[in-house]
């Protein structure tokens, strides 16, 4: 009985300690981006995968509990509210910042994205006729 | 009743297994912290404060385990849905406050400009 008790443990202790490894990629992300929009990619990662490798770690530990559940719920939350408030800062920052062209390409009408899109698209048509 | 009072090498793995999680998600949390404190924008300190939030809850869900009180996981998930709760209002407000910020002068130079003529004029 003894053997199961450590593999648990090891199992256990593998996935919470890579949610922590990710938790630190999430941190070394915020601080080597230099603007909000980007680092809102790497502090998504955190929040989904990082939360769940961890939570799971700590089921394993649990075994099967009312508890277990209950951190399963959490989980299913933030998998949820996340990428609303992600949406949310996002829409916050393209609304409020009046020099937005300094850090990415702004298009005034959507046609003109789909036109280049379309482009884009005849393009590789184009080159895979050639080959 | 029978008393059992033996530690294991076991619940010692365990226990600085815990200690040692903990220690190094307050050690990111203060590295969250000083992005929250430096951001140039709004939006920054927004993300490291939802970031924080997340760490905080991982803190929680072990300290459960730590002091074996399976409740803590409430006060964990109650603690998701406040900062997600936080984060939206927060932004909305920001959002609206900013808007009524760009509506004002419009208004004002429209009104001096025009005295009680056309209200949609394209100045």
């Amino acid at each position: 009985m003894e053997i199961l008790e450590w593999i648990r443990l090891i199992l256990g202790g593998t996935l919470l300690l890579s949610g922590l490894i990710i938790f630190f990629v999430e941190l070394y992300g915020i601080f080597h981006f230099h603007y909000v929009l980007n680092r809102m990619h790497a502090a998504a990662t955190g929040d989904t995968l990082g939360i769940s490798c961890s939570l799971i770690g700590l089921m394993i530990f649990c075994g099967l509990n009312f508890t277990t559940f209950k951190m399963m719920l959490v989980v299913a939350f933030l998998w949820f509210a996340s990428p609303v408030s992600s949406h949310l800062l996002s829409n916050l920052e393209v609304t409020t910042n009046e020099n937005l062209k300094k850090y990415c390409q702004v298009y005034e009408n959507l046609s003109d994205l789909e036109k280049e899109l379309k482009e884009e698209k005849n393009k590789e048509k184009a080159e895979e006729g050639k080959v | 009743m029978q008393i059992n009072e033996t530690i294991t090498t076991l619940d010692k793995v365990y226990h600085g297994m815990y200690i040692s999680v903990l220690v190094f998600l307050a050690l990111m949390l203060f590295g969250c912290l000083i992005r929250a404190v430096k951001g140039p924008r709004i939006a920054d300190r927004l993300v490291a404060v939802n970031m924080m939030g997340t760490m905080v809850m991982v803190i929680i869900a072990v300290l459960s385990l730590l002091l074996k009180q399976g409740y803590l996981i409430d006060i964990c998930l109650i603690y998701a849905m406040i900062s997600f709760l936080a984060v939206n209002v927060i932004s909305k407000v920001y959002l609206g406050v900013f808007v009524e910020k760009q509506q004002e002068p419009k208004e004002e130079t429209l009104e001096d400009g025009e005295k009680g003529g056309k209200i949609h004029g394209n100045s």
